[in-house]
């Protein structure tokens, strides 16, 4: 015994040391940080779009929506409109949503969410080639102005970059009469645009209207408008307003032409509004987001080189013999009573699809369901096999209705009982009622409410970010787990319900 | 608190369930000996084979099939035991008592038809109460006559004697009282009481009533203590000689005194529960040691120990409610 005893402490001892180096060993040779704690910034842009409906009119709210730049990479896109359908279209390279109802009281407010991060890998894949618009021919004075402005500007410029700079100056020039003309006494933005827009075209040169964002922090912004020029390979960008060329790179083009971003049928005071913030994100998370992962020497052979998906249920599996280890503590330390070891992990893994709180009400009610069937088929005197066969069944059919009560009333946690929770539950429900059969009533009441205290701190302990970023970065910490369950297996003190059980043994010695 | 508790048991030597699977059942008993003991049929098997006595087998039902000559088969007794032969805790035995036509009466006053004994032994045989599930056997045995000694101090039922062997070494021992609430039971975990008992002179002492000290019976309020047990130097030696029979060095030993045929097995506890401690007062732990010292003495001195050797150690140490 003494020597069995030895053995196991050293193998403990052994595989403690090998776990604990080769975290070691990550930590400060391959200089992995312990904590999650290296961010990239993470944009999150937010267009706002309110409006009132017009009378008992069907609403159709259509808006551009940022097409995806190379520079940055799509995290997440959403759409929030209460009662609104959405659809998405893609029309000359622009990506329109449209938001639909068939009628809305009152004031509306429609969302647009896009968090964006900046891509890692640039990929080679160059804007479409333009596509040429036919221009409705300038007619009368308009054309003998245009034509007047357009050969000074070619005699000045020498390829298509300095043609279209050439052209934005001389639509900046005020005193110019041509320019008077053509602007027709609006000097905004936009119409200066709009007419190196036609002399672009007048020139044969492709070119087109660009809206845009800046992504800075705590930003309320309107979209600025920007022109591009096509020369044949790349697409040029330029403020219509002082001719600097190219764009920012804190800049995306969130749409093209001289369409206004959102236009609304049915809808009246309608108002816009872009918002950028800024937030950051763990770069070990983002690389599990981002499709493309950067090539990371850094990580040597680890979890981090399977794909994404893998990754994700690694991360789960990494987590499992520290929820069995916690179930060994409650059982052996504790004496806390659960349906074997096991069980309670999988119920807590069972808990991360369905969410605590609603995965604890939903066992609790189709477990006493489930239980008070098996009570009632107690009556018809069947055996085992088709008592529990029925029970099972019973499960399956009250889960759905559940799932499709909850769905009618727009209650959508009800289908988050996925394959797995269903399972778990029905294997739940068939070891109890065996325990109901053995020990009866109380005694397995006793031990569903042990299985979901132990099940409920195993799954608080298992989604803990910081334990499952060091599990899955350092697996080396399982070989520690081994070592703590191995000492487990020889100890021999009491269980803190043992304490109490005796008490009485402990109260006769003081008295006497 | 807890730390003083914590001290006060070990120093009482308190067996804790750890302890018992560590240093106990994982090093005395071989899980290839459970079968012995876990099945009741191959311990009465055994048990006859070696001239001990044990309630008398009127019949086996291994299958469906077997039920249905379930009536012939009781046909001649009037009152007979029903039992899982790997039943665990005590679950799933029906004592019946009595027969009035088409009904017989369970001990606990419950009219059954032969349909609902059917049915209990088909859930017998599917497994209901078996340890993990298994197909399993019905036996149909010798209903104990329980002794009128215990009539003042029993609720219905048959009272048990439980003696905890350590390698043939009687180191504790309990008589089990039935209650209203056991039903008939003599299972501590099911409601029944357990008594202390004197190893030196069989007279019982204190009792435990879920986890409690107790001094009268729940149901009869007649004192539990001071009851001299008959037969006493029989039991140890049936208790005794269990170690021989099966192998298991910690053992249970569950025993009855029928009114004729005296001291007899009924059935031996691989993974015996850790009440019997309050019932006596005394750590399991601490008799345990002293067994164990005494085994280590006779080894080295060569000598081989007899039941009687073994009895008369632990009636000279263990005796009373704190003597070890």
């Amino acid at each position: 015994m003494r020597t069995v005893r030895l053995h196991a402490r050293l193998l403990a001892l052994a595989l403690c040391l090998v776990g604990l180096g080769s975290v070691a060993w990550q930590v400060w040779v391959q200089e992995i940080p312990l904590v999650e704690s290296d961010v990239e910034p993470v944009w999150v842009v937010d267009a706002r779009v309110e409006f009132e409906p017009r009378e008992s009119l069907p609403i159709k709210v259509q808006m551009y929506v940022p097409p995806g730049a190379n520079e940055f990479v799509t995290l997440s896109e959403s759409f929030v409109g209460n009662n609104f359908g959405v659809g998405m279209s893609r029309s000359d390279g622009n990506r329109l949503a449209t938001w639909s109802t068939r009628r809305a009281q009152g004031h509306q407010v429609l969302y647009y969410r896009l968090v964006l991060a900046r891509r890692f890998v640039m990929e080679d894949d160059s804007d479409a080639a333009p596509h040429f618009r036919r221009r409705e021919p300038l007619e009368g004075a308009e054309r003998v102005a245009a034509e007047s402005l357009l050969d000074p500007i070619r005699e000045r410029s020498a390829d298509i970059q300095t043609f279209i700079s050439e052209t934005i100056h001389t639509v900046n020039d005020d005193n110019n009469d041509s320019v008077r003309l053509l602007l027709a006494g609006d000097r905004s933005v936009e119409q200066r645009a709009r007419v190196v827009d036609l002399l672009l075209a007048a020139a044969h040169i492709p070119a087109e209207q660009v809206h845009t964002v800046r992504l800075a922090h705590g930003l309320v912004q309107q979209p600025e408008l920007w022109v591009r020029g096509f020369n044949g390979t790349d697409w040029l960008y330029f403020n219509p307003r002082t001719a600097e060329q190219g764009l920012p790179a804190d800049r995306i083009v969130w749409w093209t032409g001289s369409e206004p971003m959102v236009r609304a049928d049915g809808a009246k005071r309608l108002q816009v509004q872009v918002s950028v913030s800024r937030t950051e994100m763990s770069t070990i998370q983002m690389a599990r987001e981002v499709q493309p992962v950067q090539e990371r020497t850094l990580w040597g052979l680890s979890l981090y080189d399977l794909p994404v998906e893998s990754q994700q249920t690694f991360r789960v599996i990494m987590m499992i013999p520290l929820g069995v280890l916690l179930i060994l503590f409650l059982r052996n330390l504790v004496g806390m009573e659960t349906l074997g070891t096991f069980t309670p992990v999988l119920v807590a893994l069972a808990f991360r699809e369905t969410d605590l709180l609603w995965g604890i009400f939903l066992f609790t009610v189709v477990t006493a369901l489930g239980l008070s069937l098996r009570s009632y088929l107690d009556h018809l005197r069947l055996q085992l096999l088709p008592r529990l066969s029925v029970v099972l069944t019973f499960v399956v059919v009250a889960m759905t209705l559940i799932s499709v009560f909850g769905h009618r009333m727009g209650f959508e946690r009800g289908l988050s009982v996925a394959l797995f929770p269903m399972v778990i539950l029905t294997m739940v429900i068939e070891r109890l009622s065996i325990v109901w059969e053995e020990r009866g009533g109380p005694h397995s009441m006793k031990v569903a409410f042990g299985t979901m205290v132990a099940a409920t701190l195993a799954h608080l302990l298992m989604i803990r970010a910081e334990l499952v970023y060091f599990f899955f970065t350092f697996p080396g910490v399982l070989l520690v787990l081994v070592s703590v369950m191995l000492l487990m297996g020889h100890y021999r003190g009491y269980r803190l319900t043992e304490l109490r059980r005796f008490r009485a043994l402990v109260k006769d010695q003081r008295g006497g | 608190m807890w730390l003083k508790t914590w001290r006060a048991l070990r120093q009482r030597g308190v067996l804790g369930i750890n302890q018992r699977n560590c240093e106990l059942i994982l090093r005395y008993n071989q899980r290839h000996l459970y079968p012995l003991v876990d099945n009741k049929l191959l311990t009465k098997q055994r048990a006859i084979a070696a001239g001990m006595r044990v309630p008398a087998l009127y019949g086996v039902i291994e299958t469906e099939r077997d039920i249905a000559g379930l009536g012939s088969l009781l046909s001649g007794h009037r009152d007979f035991v029903i039992k899982p032969a790997q039943g665990a805790g005590g679950d799933g035995i029906i004592v019946i008592a009595d027969r009035f036509g088409e009904y017989w009466r369970t001990a606990s006053g419950k009219l059954m038809t032969l349909d609902d004994l059917e049915f209990h032994i088909s859930g017998i045989l599917s497994g209901i109460y078996s340890l993990g599930g298994h197909r399993d056997v019905a036996l149909i045995e010798y209903r104990v006559q329980p002794d009128s000694v215990f009539s003042a101090i029993s609720y219905e039922g048959v009272p048990d004697i439980r003696i905890i062997v350590l390698c043939g070494y009687p180191v504790m021992a309990m008589l089990r009282l039935p209650t209203r609430q056991s039903q008939g039971k003599a299972n501590l975990h099911q409601g029944a009481i357990g008594v202390g008992v004197d190893l030196a002179t069989g007279v019982t002492l204190g009792g435990t009533w879920h986890n409690l000290r107790i001094e009268r019976h729940p149901d009869t309020a007649n004192p539990v203590s001071g009851v001299q047990l008959p037969y006493w130097e029989e039991f140890l030696q049936l208790a005794s000689q269990s170690y021989e029979l099966t192998g298991l060095g910690y053992l249970g030993v569950d025993l009855v005194l029928d009114r004729d045929a005296g001291p007899m097995i009924l059935e031996l506890n691989a993974r015996p529960g850790l009440n019997i401690q309050i019932a006596n007062d005394a750590g399991l732990m601490a008799r345990c040691r002293g067994a164990e010292q005494e085994m280590e003495r006779c080894r080295l001195a060569g000598e081989t120990s007899t039941a009687e050797n073994r009895i008369l150690f632990c009636q000279q140490h263990f005796y009373g409610a704190s003597g070890h």
